[in-house]
Protein backbone atom coordinates (compact mmCIF):
# COMPACT_ATOMS: atom_id res chain seq x y z
CA UNK A 1 0.00 0.00 0.00
CA UNK A 2 3.04 2.26 0.84
CA UNK A 3 4.42 2.00 -2.29
CA UNK A 4 1.08 3.49 -3.94
CA UNK A 5 0.54 6.42 -0.92
CA UNK A 6 4.13 7.40 -1.26
CA UNK A 7 4.71 8.49 -4.94
CA UNK A 8 1.19 9.92 -4.79
CA UNK A 9 1.37 11.99 -1.47
CA UNK A 10 4.51 13.31 -3.34
CA UNK A 11 2.34 13.99 -6.11
CA UNK A 12 0.24 15.75 -4.56
CA UNK A 13 2.60 17.71 -2.48
CA UNK A 14 5.02 18.88 -5.49
CA UNK A 15 1.61 19.89 -7.42
CA UNK A 16 0.84 22.25 -4.36
CA UNK A 17 4.26 23.26 -3.78
CA UNK A 18 4.48 24.71 -7.33
CA UNK A 19 0.91 26.27 -7.11
CA UNK A 20 -0.41 27.14 -3.86
CA UNK A 21 2.26 27.82 -1.71
CA UNK A 22 3.14 30.57 -4.00
CA UNK A 23 1.03 31.91 -1.58
CA UNK A 24 2.11 31.78 1.61
CA UNK A 25 5.60 32.41 0.51
CA UNK A 26 7.30 34.85 2.84
CA UNK A 27 9.33 37.42 1.11
CA UNK A 28 9.71 34.80 -1.89
CA UNK A 29 10.71 31.66 0.09
CA UNK A 30 8.09 28.62 0.90
CA UNK A 31 8.76 26.12 2.74
CA UNK A 32 10.02 22.55 1.35
CA UNK A 33 6.94 20.01 1.67
CA UNK A 34 8.65 17.29 0.05
CA UNK A 35 11.94 17.52 2.72
CA UNK A 36 9.61 18.07 5.45
CA UNK A 37 7.99 14.57 4.56
CA UNK A 38 11.67 13.12 3.83
CA UNK A 39 12.69 14.38 7.19
CA UNK A 40 10.08 13.07 9.27
CA UNK A 41 9.84 9.77 7.62
CA UNK A 42 13.68 9.18 8.09
CA UNK A 43 13.38 10.55 11.73
CA UNK A 44 10.88 7.64 12.52
CA UNK A 45 12.24 4.64 10.21
CA UNK A 46 16.48 5.39 10.38
CA UNK A 47 19.56 5.65 8.27
CA UNK A 48 18.09 3.03 5.25
CA UNK A 49 14.93 3.87 4.60
CA UNK A 50 15.39 7.72 5.25
CA UNK A 51 18.19 7.39 2.62
CA UNK A 52 15.75 5.59 0.39
CA UNK A 53 12.72 8.23 1.08
CA UNK A 54 15.08 11.04 0.19
CA UNK A 55 16.11 9.70 -3.07
CA UNK A 56 12.40 8.80 -4.18
CA UNK A 57 10.88 12.14 -2.84
CA UNK A 58 13.76 14.21 -4.98
CA UNK A 59 13.91 11.94 -7.65
CA UNK A 60 10.26 12.39 -8.30
CA UNK A 61 10.64 16.35 -7.96
CA UNK A 62 13.51 16.05 -10.24
CA UNK A 63 10.72 14.33 -12.68
CA UNK A 64 8.70 17.24 -12.41
CA UNK A 65 10.90 19.86 -12.97
CA UNK A 66 12.34 17.67 -15.99
CA UNK A 67 16.32 19.09 -15.60
CA UNK A 68 18.72 18.18 -13.43
CA UNK A 69 17.39 15.32 -12.72
CA UNK A 70 19.30 13.56 -9.48
CA UNK A 71 19.80 17.07 -8.20
CA UNK A 72 16.93 17.06 -5.40
CA UNK A 73 17.74 13.07 -4.95
CA UNK A 74 20.44 13.22 -3.83
CA UNK A 75 20.70 15.95 -2.01
CA UNK A 76 17.03 14.96 0.07
CA UNK A 77 18.88 11.68 0.45
CA UNK A 78 21.59 13.12 2.51
CA UNK A 79 18.76 14.94 4.57
CA UNK A 80 17.34 11.60 4.68
CA UNK A 81 19.96 9.71 6.18
CA UNK A 82 20.75 12.35 8.71
CA UNK A 83 17.27 12.55 9.70
CA UNK A 84 17.33 8.55 10.01
CA UNK A 85 20.46 8.73 12.32
CA UNK A 86 19.19 11.86 14.33
CA UNK A 87 16.05 9.33 15.16
CA UNK A 88 18.18 6.37 16.00
CA UNK A 89 19.49 8.65 18.71
CA UNK A 90 16.49 11.04 19.92
CA UNK A 91 13.64 10.64 21.74
CA UNK A 92 11.28 10.67 18.70
CA UNK A 93 7.53 11.62 19.83
CA UNK A 94 8.38 15.25 20.87
CA UNK A 95 7.87 18.00 19.24
CA UNK A 96 10.39 20.42 19.61
CA UNK A 97 12.90 17.62 18.91
CA UNK A 98 11.47 17.18 15.94
CA UNK A 99 11.40 20.91 15.00
CA UNK A 100 15.21 20.86 15.80
CA UNK A 101 15.64 18.28 13.52
CA UNK A 102 13.73 19.36 10.88
CA UNK A 103 15.79 22.45 11.04
CA UNK A 104 19.04 20.75 11.37
CA UNK A 105 19.00 18.01 8.51
CA UNK A 106 16.96 20.69 5.85
CA UNK A 107 19.59 22.74 6.13
CA UNK A 108 22.05 20.21 5.44
CA UNK A 109 20.25 18.65 2.34
CA UNK A 110 19.73 22.30 0.93
CA UNK A 111 23.25 22.89 1.39
CA UNK A 112 24.05 19.84 -0.33
CA UNK A 113 22.02 21.12 -3.26
CA UNK A 114 24.31 24.14 -2.95
CA UNK A 115 27.19 22.06 -3.47
CA UNK A 116 25.48 20.33 -6.15
CA UNK A 117 24.61 23.19 -8.01
CA UNK A 118 28.20 24.23 -7.79
CA UNK A 119 28.75 20.94 -9.44
CA UNK A 120 26.48 21.58 -12.06
CA UNK A 121 28.30 25.52 -12.91
CA UNK A 122 25.51 27.12 -11.51
CA UNK A 123 27.06 29.46 -9.22
CA UNK A 124 25.40 31.53 -6.63
CA UNK A 125 27.24 33.64 -4.10
CA UNK A 126 27.38 31.46 -0.65
CA UNK A 127 26.26 34.15 1.60
CA UNK A 128 23.21 34.31 -0.86
CA UNK A 129 22.95 30.53 -0.59
CA UNK A 130 22.93 30.73 2.72
CA UNK A 131 21.00 33.42 4.37
CA UNK A 132 19.02 34.27 1.34
CA UNK A 133 17.79 30.15 0.84
CA UNK A 134 19.16 27.70 2.32
CA UNK A 135 18.50 28.96 6.25
CA UNK A 136 14.74 30.73 5.31
CA UNK A 137 13.87 27.72 3.76
CA UNK A 138 15.20 25.14 6.89
CA UNK A 139 13.46 28.26 9.20
CA UNK A 140 9.91 27.81 7.84
CA UNK A 141 9.94 24.32 6.82
CA UNK A 142 10.78 23.20 10.77
CA UNK A 143 8.16 26.15 11.59
CA UNK A 144 5.64 23.93 9.91
CA UNK A 145 6.49 20.77 12.22
CA UNK A 146 4.28 21.69 14.90
CA UNK A 147 1.09 22.12 13.24
CA UNK A 148 2.00 18.76 11.35
CA UNK A 149 3.54 16.43 13.52
CA UNK A 150 0.43 14.89 14.88
CA UNK A 151 -0.96 13.91 11.30
CA UNK A 152 2.02 12.83 9.91
CA UNK A 153 3.16 10.50 13.24
CA UNK A 154 -0.44 8.39 12.84
CA UNK A 155 -0.03 7.87 9.35
CA UNK A 156 3.69 6.72 10.11
CA UNK A 157 2.39 4.25 12.08
CA UNK A 158 -0.57 3.19 9.44
CA UNK A 159 2.37 2.28 7.53
CA UNK A 160 4.76 0.57 10.38
CA UNK A 161 1.43 -1.55 11.00
CA UNK A 162 1.22 -2.28 7.47
CA UNK A 163 5.30 -4.00 7.67
CA UNK B 1 -99.49 52.81 15.38
CA UNK B 2 -99.08 52.48 18.64
CA UNK B 3 -97.07 55.03 20.89
CA UNK B 4 -94.30 53.00 21.42
CA UNK B 5 -93.51 52.11 17.87
CA UNK B 6 -93.59 55.45 17.47
CA UNK B 7 -91.01 56.74 19.74
CA UNK B 8 -88.58 53.79 18.48
CA UNK B 9 -89.14 54.95 15.19
CA UNK B 10 -88.47 58.36 15.91
CA UNK B 11 -85.02 57.98 17.44
CA UNK B 12 -84.40 55.78 14.77
CA UNK B 13 -84.46 58.78 12.81
CA UNK B 14 -82.68 60.90 15.29
CA UNK B 15 -79.76 58.69 15.44
CA UNK B 16 -79.76 58.22 11.25
CA UNK B 17 -79.96 61.73 11.02
CA UNK B 18 -76.95 62.14 13.86
CA UNK B 19 -75.13 59.13 12.08
CA UNK B 20 -75.28 60.88 8.20
CA UNK B 21 -74.44 64.49 9.86
CA UNK B 22 -71.69 62.49 11.57
CA UNK B 23 -70.56 61.21 8.62
CA UNK B 24 -70.52 64.14 6.78
CA UNK B 25 -68.40 66.17 9.40
CA UNK B 26 -65.51 63.19 9.15
CA UNK B 27 -65.06 63.20 5.47
CA UNK B 28 -61.50 61.84 4.99
CA UNK B 29 -60.26 64.30 2.51
CA UNK B 30 -60.31 67.08 5.37
CA UNK B 31 -57.07 67.72 6.59
CA UNK B 32 -57.47 68.49 9.83
CA UNK B 33 -59.89 66.54 12.14
CA UNK B 34 -62.53 67.84 13.39
CA UNK B 35 -62.30 69.32 17.17
CA UNK B 36 -64.12 66.87 18.86
CA UNK B 37 -62.56 63.90 16.91
CA UNK B 38 -59.33 64.88 17.37
CA UNK B 39 -59.68 65.27 21.06
CA UNK B 40 -61.22 61.61 21.47
CA UNK B 41 -58.67 60.84 19.44
CA UNK B 42 -55.59 62.69 21.72
CA UNK B 43 -57.76 61.25 24.94
CA UNK B 44 -57.94 57.63 23.50
CA UNK B 45 -54.27 57.87 22.29
CA UNK B 46 -52.19 56.39 25.43
CA UNK B 47 -54.98 53.47 26.09
CA UNK B 48 -54.36 52.76 22.19
CA UNK B 49 -50.65 52.80 22.22
CA UNK B 50 -50.61 50.61 25.54
CA UNK B 51 -53.72 48.13 24.19
CA UNK B 52 -51.64 47.89 20.84
CA UNK B 53 -48.14 46.89 22.72
CA UNK B 54 -50.25 44.37 25.18
CA UNK B 55 -51.66 43.37 22.10
CA UNK B 56 -48.29 42.73 20.11
CA UNK B 57 -46.57 41.20 23.34
CA UNK B 58 -49.34 38.91 24.00
CA UNK B 59 -48.60 37.63 20.44
CA UNK B 60 -45.44 37.29 20.54
CA UNK B 61 -45.42 35.28 23.52
CA UNK B 62 -48.03 32.87 21.82
CA UNK B 63 -45.95 33.02 18.66
CA UNK B 64 -42.91 32.63 20.01
CA UNK B 65 -42.74 28.60 20.59
CA UNK B 66 -44.50 28.57 17.22
CA UNK B 67 -41.83 30.73 15.75
CA UNK B 68 -38.81 28.87 17.82
CA UNK B 69 -39.91 25.74 15.42
CA UNK B 70 -38.13 26.56 12.58
CA UNK B 71 -35.80 29.44 13.89
CA UNK B 72 -32.70 27.21 13.89
CA UNK B 73 -33.08 26.16 10.36
CA UNK B 74 -33.73 29.53 9.04
CA UNK B 75 -30.72 30.83 11.22
CA UNK B 76 -28.68 28.22 9.40
CA UNK B 77 -30.35 28.75 6.07
CA UNK B 78 -29.66 32.71 6.84
CA UNK B 79 -26.30 31.90 7.74
CA UNK B 80 -25.36 29.97 4.76
CA UNK B 81 -26.68 33.00 2.32
CA UNK B 82 -24.45 35.14 4.19
CA UNK B 83 -21.47 33.14 3.39
CA UNK B 84 -22.45 32.84 -0.19
CA UNK B 85 -23.38 36.31 -0.68
CA UNK B 86 -19.45 37.21 1.01
CA UNK B 87 -18.12 34.47 -0.94
CA UNK B 88 -19.65 36.56 -4.18
CA UNK B 89 -18.42 39.88 -2.96
CA UNK B 90 -14.92 38.48 -2.92
CA UNK B 91 -14.80 36.56 -5.82
CA UNK B 92 -16.07 40.57 -7.65
CA UNK B 93 -13.33 41.86 -5.66
CA UNK B 94 -11.46 39.53 -7.67
CA UNK B 95 -12.71 40.27 -11.09
CA UNK B 96 -12.64 43.56 -10.11
CA UNK B 97 -8.65 43.35 -9.56
CA UNK B 98 -8.40 41.34 -12.47
CA UNK B 99 -10.19 43.32 -14.88
CA UNK B 100 -8.19 46.67 -13.64
CA UNK B 101 -4.68 44.19 -13.93
CA UNK B 102 -5.92 43.10 -17.91
CA UNK B 103 -6.92 46.93 -18.57
CA UNK B 104 -3.18 48.12 -17.65
CA UNK B 105 -1.80 45.19 -20.02
CA UNK B 106 -4.33 46.58 -22.60
CA UNK B 107 -3.25 49.43 -22.41
CA UNK B 108 0.10 48.91 -22.79
CA UNK B 109 -0.50 46.37 -25.64
CA UNK B 110 -1.98 49.46 -27.40
CA UNK B 111 0.55 51.41 -26.67
CA UNK B 112 3.47 49.31 -28.25
CA UNK B 113 1.96 48.03 -31.05
CA UNK B 114 3.18 49.91 -33.41
CA UNK B 115 7.05 48.16 -31.50
CA UNK B 116 6.09 44.88 -30.36
CA UNK B 117 3.78 42.30 -31.09
CA UNK B 118 2.14 40.09 -27.70
CA UNK B 119 0.68 37.66 -26.57
CA UNK B 120 -0.48 37.55 -23.06
CA UNK B 121 -0.27 34.78 -20.88
CA UNK B 122 -1.39 33.79 -17.33
CA UNK B 123 1.26 32.07 -14.45
CA UNK B 124 0.13 28.40 -14.00
CA UNK B 125 2.77 27.06 -11.93
CA UNK B 126 6.33 28.04 -10.65
CA UNK B 127 9.40 26.09 -10.01
CA UNK B 128 8.49 24.05 -6.73
CA UNK B 129 11.89 24.60 -5.29
CA UNK B 130 13.61 27.86 -3.67
CA UNK B 131 16.77 27.90 -5.77
CA UNK B 132 15.71 28.01 -9.23
CA UNK B 133 12.98 31.08 -10.88
CA UNK B 134 11.24 29.75 -13.56
CA UNK B 135 7.34 30.14 -14.19
CA UNK B 136 4.89 28.17 -15.87
CA UNK B 137 2.71 30.15 -18.26
CA UNK B 138 -0.16 28.78 -20.18
CA UNK B 139 0.67 29.48 -23.53
CA UNK B 140 2.47 27.31 -25.92
CA UNK B 141 3.63 26.51 -29.57
CA UNK B 142 0.03 26.51 -30.58
CA UNK B 143 0.18 30.15 -30.08
CA UNK B 144 3.33 30.78 -31.80
CA UNK B 145 5.15 31.02 -28.79
CA UNK B 146 9.06 29.88 -29.16
CA UNK B 147 12.04 29.52 -27.05
CA UNK B 148 14.01 32.74 -26.04
CA UNK B 149 10.98 35.03 -26.74
CA UNK B 150 11.23 37.49 -24.00
CA UNK B 151 8.30 37.88 -21.28
CA UNK B 152 7.42 41.20 -19.87
CA UNK B 153 4.89 43.13 -17.66
CA UNK B 154 4.33 46.56 -18.00
CA UNK B 155 6.50 47.38 -14.91
CA UNK B 156 9.46 45.88 -17.26
CA UNK B 157 11.67 42.83 -17.91
CA UNK B 158 10.18 39.34 -16.08
CA UNK B 159 12.78 36.78 -18.31
CA UNK B 160 13.08 34.29 -21.16
CA UNK B 161 11.39 31.76 -22.72
CA UNK B 162 13.03 28.26 -22.52
CA UNK B 163 10.94 25.58 -23.09
CA UNK B 164 7.53 24.87 -24.77
CA UNK B 165 5.14 22.21 -25.29
CA UNK B 166 1.95 22.45 -27.33
CA UNK B 167 -0.50 24.43 -24.81
CA UNK B 168 2.49 25.46 -22.16
CA UNK B 169 5.90 27.47 -21.87
CA UNK B 170 8.43 27.29 -18.92
CA UNK B 171 10.31 30.54 -18.61
CA UNK B 172 13.82 31.80 -16.66
CA UNK B 173 12.99 34.82 -14.39
CA UNK B 174 15.80 37.35 -14.59
CA UNK B 175 16.23 36.20 -10.89
CA UNK B 176 17.40 32.86 -11.56
CA UNK B 177 21.00 32.53 -11.42
CA UNK B 178 20.99 30.52 -14.99
CA UNK B 179 19.59 33.74 -16.32
CA UNK B 180 21.82 36.27 -18.06
CA UNK B 181 20.61 39.49 -19.61
CA UNK B 182 23.05 42.27 -21.66
CA UNK B 183 22.04 45.18 -19.78
CA UNK B 184 22.90 49.29 -19.40
CA UNK B 185 22.90 51.62 -16.84
CA UNK B 186 20.27 54.34 -18.37
CA UNK B 187 21.89 57.56 -17.61
CA UNK B 188 25.90 56.78 -18.03
CA UNK B 189 25.18 54.04 -20.76
CA UNK B 190 27.48 52.03 -18.30
CA UNK B 191 26.93 48.12 -19.78
CA UNK B 192 27.35 45.06 -18.00
CA UNK B 193 25.22 41.66 -17.78
CA UNK B 194 22.35 41.29 -15.33
CA UNK B 195 22.29 37.90 -13.62
CA UNK B 196 19.99 36.37 -10.97
CA UNK B 197 21.29 35.48 -7.18
CA UNK B 198 19.00 32.70 -6.49
CA UNK B 199 15.16 32.20 -6.81
CA UNK B 200 13.63 33.08 -3.99
CA UNK B 201 16.04 36.01 -3.54
CA UNK B 202 14.21 38.01 -5.80
CA UNK B 203 17.06 40.34 -6.47
CA UNK B 204 19.39 39.99 -9.84
CA UNK B 205 23.21 41.36 -9.89
CA UNK B 206 24.83 43.34 -12.63
CA UNK B 207 27.98 42.61 -12.52
CA UNK B 208 31.06 43.41 -15.44
CA UNK B 209 30.73 47.10 -15.23
CA UNK B 210 34.03 49.14 -16.03
CA UNK B 211 34.88 50.06 -13.13
CA UNK B 212 35.44 54.31 -14.10
CA UNK B 213 31.53 54.14 -15.32
CA UNK B 214 29.73 56.17 -13.33
CA UNK B 215 26.81 53.79 -11.02
CA UNK B 216 25.17 54.91 -8.42
CA UNK B 217 22.10 53.69 -6.35
CA UNK B 218 18.75 54.71 -7.91
CA UNK B 219 19.33 54.54 -10.95
CA UNK B 220 17.57 52.18 -13.73
CA UNK B 221 19.33 49.55 -15.64
CA UNK B 222 17.69 48.61 -19.04
CA UNK B 223 18.80 45.96 -21.78
CA UNK B 224 21.39 46.74 -24.43
CA UNK B 225 20.21 44.66 -26.63
CA UNK B 226 23.43 43.76 -28.65
CA UNK B 227 24.51 39.63 -28.15
CA UNK B 228 21.18 39.39 -26.52
CA UNK B 229 18.05 37.42 -26.40
CA UNK B 230 16.49 40.80 -25.30
CA UNK B 231 14.72 43.75 -27.37
CA UNK B 232 16.56 46.96 -26.56
CA UNK B 233 15.79 49.37 -24.21
CA UNK B 234 13.17 47.21 -21.85
CA UNK B 235 13.23 48.67 -17.72
CA UNK B 236 15.15 46.19 -15.72
CA UNK B 237 15.55 47.28 -12.64
CA UNK B 238 16.83 49.91 -9.77
CA UNK B 239 20.22 49.39 -8.79
CA UNK B 240 20.69 49.16 -4.97
CA UNK B 241 24.03 49.35 -4.10
CA UNK B 242 27.43 49.38 -6.03
CA UNK B 243 30.59 47.07 -5.48
CA UNK B 244 34.26 46.30 -6.85
CA UNK B 245 34.12 42.70 -7.89
CA UNK B 246 37.01 40.62 -6.44
CA UNK B 247 39.05 40.88 -9.73
CA UNK B 248 39.38 45.21 -9.17
CA UNK B 249 38.55 45.44 -12.78
CA UNK B 250 35.39 46.00 -12.68
CA UNK B 251 32.17 46.83 -10.69
CA UNK B 252 29.01 44.83 -9.90
CA UNK B 253 25.82 46.03 -8.69
CA UNK B 254 22.52 44.56 -6.98
CA UNK B 255 19.70 45.57 -8.00
CA UNK B 256 15.86 45.01 -7.61
CA UNK B 257 13.85 44.16 -10.66
CA UNK B 258 10.64 46.46 -11.67
CA UNK B 259 9.03 43.98 -12.56
CA UNK B 260 7.14 42.26 -9.21
CA UNK B 261 8.51 39.06 -9.81
CA UNK B 262 7.17 37.33 -6.49
CA UNK B 263 3.08 38.31 -7.42
CA UNK B 264 3.27 37.51 -11.04
CA UNK B 265 -0.23 36.82 -12.46
CA UNK B 266 -0.49 38.01 -16.10
CA UNK B 267 2.71 38.43 -18.69
CA UNK B 268 3.29 39.10 -22.14
CA UNK B 269 5.12 37.41 -24.32
CA UNK B 270 7.29 39.96 -27.37
CA UNK B 271 6.25 37.33 -30.04
CA UNK B 272 7.82 39.39 -32.88
CA UNK B 273 9.84 42.76 -32.51
CA UNK B 274 9.67 45.59 -34.99
CA UNK B 275 13.70 46.03 -36.65
CA UNK B 276 15.11 49.23 -34.99
CA UNK B 277 12.92 49.45 -31.99
CA UNK B 278 14.23 50.99 -29.71
CA UNK B 279 13.64 51.76 -26.03
CA UNK B 280 10.75 52.13 -23.22
CA UNK B 281 11.00 54.23 -20.06
CA UNK B 282 12.37 52.62 -17.28
CA UNK B 283 10.33 52.42 -14.15
CA UNK B 284 7.49 51.07 -15.67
Amino acid sequence: MQFILYPLLLGVIIILQSTVLENVAIAGIKPDLVMLVVVFGSFFRGTRTGAFLGFTGGIVEDLFSGNYIGLNALAKMAAGYLAGAAGGRLYRENIPIATVVTFFTSLAGLMANYLLLLYLNITIDPLHALFSVALPVAAYTALLVPFVFRSIFRYIQVLSREL
Amino acid sequence: MRWATAKRLFLLAVLVAVTLAAMRCTVPERTGLTSPGSKFRDVLAPVQSGLTWLGRQGRYIISLPVSMVGAAARSQALEQEVKRLESEKIQFNEYLIENQRLAALLDYKNVMAGNYNFVIASVIGRDPGNWFGTITLNRGSGEGIKENMSVLTPEGLVGRVIAVSASTCEVLLITDPRSGVGSLVQDTRAPGIVEGVAGAAGIARMIHIPNNALVEAGQAVVTSGQGSLFPKGIPVGRINNVQNEPSGLFLSAELSPFADLYNLEEVMIVTFVQPGTNGLHAGG
